[in-house]
């Protein structure tokens, strides 16, 4: 056996000792039956997982937790985390690297520290802020993304970030995501790899909508609980509390909320408002448990294994589960969608002088026979260059039309075009002659 | 690593990368450009540069609030159109859809929301609460109260409310159109 | 209501849950207080401190359950400390794997208390049978197979006997079973409603909506009756014109609906649109679903058997299948449960009140055919799950049988070939205890179990290589899975709430899929 060296402060250094990987080297040692040829069993792989490969999970919460302490044993070292939020009470019952006393502590630096504690020689970096923070060039570091999150919000952002970052003239730019979702006894985990599969925004109307009753409902015909807590949330926290903000997470808050529910639905002979009805209901409370959050991160955790060794072929490309009447799970392939807004959607390269200008452009755009475009609108993400309607921002871009096109656009600058003939976006790259 | 990327590296390929424009961002583009409004809507941008926030002005040319123009501020957040707009009125006004605080009861503001509803759909929604009141599933109860049990009075209020009075109390903002 | 009125309110009000309910939130809103307590008495005794009994066990420890223990007679070996989080590395190697194991797990959840037993199994079943029998669920993890014959007949001896897990895994293949004596479920979560009864109205609500004025209504009014009332009102009129009988045919049934909508005195009517969308209730008629009617044969209701069973589950069965006999639409209960429909707050609580005060009477009625004392509260969620209760009868874990082999073979290779291949492993092991394992080994092994005559499918050979390259791989990520999967099905053991597996689980990790076959 390898000898363990102790440092100075008594803890054991990283390196491994004889036997570490023993059940994981079974499959990076030699290809299974339905292994690709592309595998390159033995050294090679181990040192691309141990000492190569950068990953990043984006959640410390119920997956986060989960994926972290996978990663580490399975023989990632490079984790790194991102976390906005802090410990709460009601994570305990899952989040298991936390304990009471981390109460109000950062997730992500919390978990990235317990993970290091544990399983010796693995480096997590942890980030206790917000995915937007982070820029191009951060994201672009990683091999791979895995995804606990219980935002759609971030889930977008992430997805379309990790879309955007392809370049075909550069394969590393293909950051493979790997997202997973729980709610209650039921889950799904999926494999994206950005521009090549279905991306999340192409299943966007898979997801359950949000429960929303009818204001006039809330206001006038309350029959349920529900109804009442809305009216309380909705109606009549702005009406007494003006600009304060409703925190569902203030207990206080809760608690008026509750009373004024309460006294609402005396009023109208509704039963069954309680206190942990009006938290669910405004916090729109899914409930988590332990071993779903380990079903689902597990999943994304071997995801994560087989395609960063080649051990083995990989969800293609999405696994959903249900457990609440015996075990159904379904696997199959999500189609990417021809007009989603952010994988979808045409890629134009156009060559113009510098002289040309932006009417030029949109001449040029609309006798192009491949497009069949009419009555464009053009934009970059940080200016309107010339937008068909409404009135006021036609006629505030009007002046656009005659300016050249260099002046408003750098080269390699993305530009927006939509218009009502096309289903999905064009995006133009120009390139000055 | 999976066999698509290659272990080559491209140290400058991350600098030539440019921000893009949010999914969010290009639909209100592509919603606001396709607009198709009648002469009687007119959208407003405080600030040119920014898609996500406007105002809707209404001046209905038919109906009990011909004559009276409702301004309505529209906010639009990065989930759109998961989400679907956030539409309030600007002006106190009596309407029986309408509440005192600019909560409108408009069903593809909340519950019937789809992501394949559009910006144009909320505003033709909203201009048709002025052509045709409803009574039966309302906001400001006075008011619908009023249109059910007696039409005549009710049209009273409106066109009173409009020029900007108190009725039983609260006083209406002046919407006459100019 | 004035804000200071709510402002006393709110501190009149010790509302606030406790620590112990926040902690547990997430999850009471899945089992509520009933399950929680079933956990927090139960006993899960799991056999081996593998990455894969860990996992299982953190994901039961987490929600808090009682007790735990793990017998385990091994000490921690230098592949152990390289896969399980409850181990501390390299620390913990030559120390006793079970008891490493337990002080780790015991950090997750204060309130759990759990016990490291480092005797030999084997000598267990032999000297404290009782012992294991203690326990509420038993886990096993990739035992020898003899050891398992053992174990499995001692717990199937009797019926109070634990529930046994039987779990196996080779690299990124898996699965388990569930061996199951009698388990019965009132809180099944189904997602299926009960019936309103809308064809058979009792005799209120047939009384309340004939007795509405629809044409001189308000019309404010009008849009706000529920349409529970509209259909039950226009089907009473449709049978007066037809015999007595409901709309049959395709026609007929065109024709109630456009009835139904000719109602509207505004085209914005919405709570006739839901009516007519709904209509279908009336045509479909109200029986008692046919799961719970094949409940009423059961063996365990007789006269004689519900003479000696302690089991309420079985008396109020046998009361729930009386009162349908006599009941005259001969249906279950009432349900108290009234959805959600567009309608105002008044005709809506006067509707759910007439349901309340009917359901309260069929309960009454119900409770009058009761023979052994039952608390109101196990009544309540009787009545109000009749519709959705289940009986399970498992069987004892063995291979499959033969004609359920030759069923899963053609109906889903895969998983069977998946399972025929684990099974081949434990066996050829057992045969031959240290040697390599082989293809052609673990190939004859496979035809041994299923005779000469069952042709096998290809697929079969893409198992048994994944076996042979990894046969003693316990990858973490597998073992989470299954600690998720495994612990998931306990809860709902432990809990009687939620419907387990039958049959065997099958897991391939390679292509991500999870398949039951011989249920």
């Amino acid at each position: 056996m390898a000898s363990v060296s102790v440092n100075v402060d008594g803890l054991a250094n990283s390196e491994d000792w004889e036997g570490r990987y023993f059940h994981v080297d079974q499959i990076l040692d030699r290809p299974g039956p339905r292994t690709d040829p592309s595998f390159l069993a033995g050294d090679k792989v181990k040192d691309f997982l141990r000492n190569k490969c950068k990953i990043l999970v984006i959640g410390a919460g119920g997956l986060g937790c989960e994926i972290l302490a996978n990663l580490a044993l399975t023989g990632f070292k490079d984790i790194h985390v991102i976390d906005m939020d802090t410990i709460d009470i009601s994570n305990l019952n899952r989040q298991f690297l936390f304990r009471p006393a981390d109460v109000g502590k950062p997730k992500a630096i919390v978990a990235a520290e317990y993970v290091m504690k544990r399983v010796r020689g693995v480096k997590v970096t942890p980030y206790f802020g917000k995915i937007q923070d982070k820029d191009v060039d951060y994201y672009m570091q990683f091999n791979l993304v895995i995804c606990g999150l219980d935002s759609v919000e971030a889930r977008r952002w992430i997805n379309a970030t990790l879309v955007n970052l392809v370049d075909t003239e550069n394969p590393e730019s293909l950051k493979p995501l790997i997202d997973g979702g729980t709610e209650g006894f039921k889950g799904q985990a999926r494999v994206v790899l950005p521009t090549i599969t279905s991306c999340y925004e192409c299943s966007l109307d898979m997801l359950n909508k949000p429960t929303a009753f009818p204001i006039c409902t809330i206001a006038n015909t309350p029959r349920l609980p529900e109804h009442c807590i809305e009216w309380a949330s909705v109606l009549e926290w702005p009406r007494i509390h003006g600009e304060k903000k409703l925190d569902t997470d203030d207990p206080e808050h809760i608690t008026w909320l509750y009373a004024a529910a309460a006294a609402r639905a005396k009023e109208f002979n509704i039963e069954g408002v309680t206190y942990s009805l009006t938290h669910g209901v405004v916090k729109s409370i899914i409930p988590a448990i332990a071993s779903t959050n380990a079903i689902i991160a597990a999943s994304c955790c071997n995801e994560a294994f087989k395609i960063a060794t080649s051990s083995a072929a990989y969800l293609n490309n999405y696994f959903m589960l249900i457990g609440t009447e015996g075990i159904y799970s379904y696997t199959f392939e999500h189609e990417k969608r021809k007009d989603c807004p952010v994988c979808g959607g045409e890629l134009l390269e156009i060559s113009i002088s510098h002289e040309t200008t932006v009417e030029q452009l949109i001449e040029m755009l609309t006798e192009r026979q491949t497009i069949q475009i009419k009555k464009p609108s053009l934009t970059t993400s940080t200016k309107h260059i010339y937008l068909q309607g409404p009135p006021q921002l036609e006629q505030a871009t009007r002046p656009n039309l005659e300016k050249k096109v260099s002046e408003l656009v750098e080269e390699g600058d993305p530009v927006n075009v939509t218009a009502s003939t096309l289903p999905f976006t064009l995006e133009l790259v120009i390139k000055y002659t | 690593m999976l066999k698509i990327l290659s272990m080559k590296k491209n140290e400058d390929a991350a600098a030539k990368k440019k921000p893009k424009t949010s999914a969010a961002q290009i639909r209100v583009q592509k919603d606001l450009t396709e607009l198709d409004l009648p002469p009687t809507m007119k959208t407003h941008f405080p600030d040119a540069t920014n898609l996500l926030n406007f105002t809707l002005t209404i001046t209905p040319d038919e109906g009990m609030y011909q004559g009276g123009a409702f301004n309505f501020s529209f906010n639009i957040n990065s989930n759109y159109p998961h989400e679907p707009p956030k539409v309030k009125c600007l002006q106190t006004i009596y309407h029986p859809n309408v509440d005192l605080e600019g909560n409108v009861c408009l069903n593809i503001l909340r519950e019937d929301w789809k992501p394949v509803l559009n910006l144009n759909s909320v505003m033709v929604g909203l201009q048709y609460l002025f052509l045709e009141p409803n009574a039966d599933d309302p906001l400001n109860k006075e008011a619908a109260e009023e249109l059910r049990k007696n039409r005549e009075q009710f049209l009273y209020n409106v066109k009173s409310s409009m020029r900007g009075a108190n009725i039983k109390g609260v006083h209406y903002d002046k919407v006459l159109e100019h | 209501m004035a804000s200071q009125d709510i402002e006393s309110a709110t501190t009149a009000l010790q509302v606030q849950p406790d620590n112990k309910a926040r902690r547990y939130d997430r999850q009471l809103r899945l089992w509520a207080a009933t399950g929680q307590s079933a956990l927090e008495s139960s006993r899960v005794l799991v056999l081996s401190g593998s990455a894969t009994s860990t996992s299982i066990l953190k994901n039961l420890v987490l929600p808090g359950i009682g007790h735990f223990t793990i017998l385990d007679h091994a000490t921690t070996s230098h592949a152990d400390a390289g896969n399980n989080f409850f181990l501390e590395g390299f620390e913990s190697v030559g120390k006793p794997r079970a008891s490493e194991a337990v002080r780790l797990l015991r950090e997750l959840n204060d309130s759990v208390d759990g016990h490291a037993d480092t005797r030999h199994l084997r000598s267990v079943i032999e000297s404290d049978p009782d012992w294991l029998a203690s326990f509420t669920v038993v886990i096993a993890h990739n035992l020898d197979s003899q050891i398992l014959v053992k174990l499995s007949s001692l717990l199937w001896e009797h019926p109070s006997h634990p529930t046994l897990i039987v779990v196996r895994s080779a690299g990124f293949l898996a699965e388990f079973f569930i061996q199951v004596h009698e388990h019965t479920i009132i809180e099944s979560h189904s997602e299926t409603l009960p019936s309103l009864r809308i064809d058979k109205p009792f005799p209120a609500l047939k009384e309340h909506a004939l007795s509405l004025d629809l044409a001189s209504m308000d019309p404010t009014e009008h849009s706000h009756i529920p349409y529970v009332v509209i259909l039950v009102r226009v089907l009473e009129d449709w049978k007066k014109s037809h015999g007595g009988n409901p709309p049959k045919t395709y026609s007929e049934r065109q024709e109630f609906k456009k009835s139904v909508l000719a109602l509207k005195v505004k085209p914005d009517e919405e709570n006739f649109d839901e009516a007519e969308a709904q209509a279908y209730r009336c045509w479909t008629e109200t029986t008692v679903p046919p799961g719970i009617a094949s409940l009423f044969d059961d063996p365990a209701i007789s006269p004689e058997a519900l003479r000696e069973s302690p089991s309420s589950f079985f008396h109020l069965l046998a009361a729930l299948k009386k009162f349908t006999e006599q009941s005259e639409t001969h249906t279950l209960p009432l349900t108290s449960t009234l959805p959600d429909m567009k309608a105002d707050t008044a005709n809506y609580i006067h509707l759910q009140k007439l349901y309340k005060t009917r359901a309260e009477e069929e309960k009454h009625a119900f409770k009058s055919h009761l023979r052994a004392p039952v608390d109101d509260a196990t009544i309540n969620l009787f009545v109000k799950n009749a519709h959705a209760l289940h009986v399970i009868r498992g069987a004892r874990w063995d291979t499959l049988d033969h004609t359920s082999l030759a069923n899963a073979l053609t109906e889903n290779p895969k998983a069977a070939c998946l399972h025929l291949s684990l099974s081949a492993l434990s066996a050829v092991r057992e045969q031959s205890p240290g040697s390599p394992i082989s293809a052609e080994a673990l190939r004859k092994q496979v035809r041994t179990v299923v005779g000469d005559e069952v042709e096998l499918p290809e697929c079969l050979d893409d198992f048994v290589g994944e076996i042979v390259r990894a046969p003693s791989a316990e990858l973490q990520t597998t073992a989470a899975f299954l600690g998720g999967m495994v612990a998931q099905e306990t809860i709902k053991i432990i809990t009687k709430q939620y419907v387990p597996v039958r049959g065997y689980c099958t897991i391939d990790l390679i292509e991500t899929w999870t398949a039951v076959i011989g249920s």
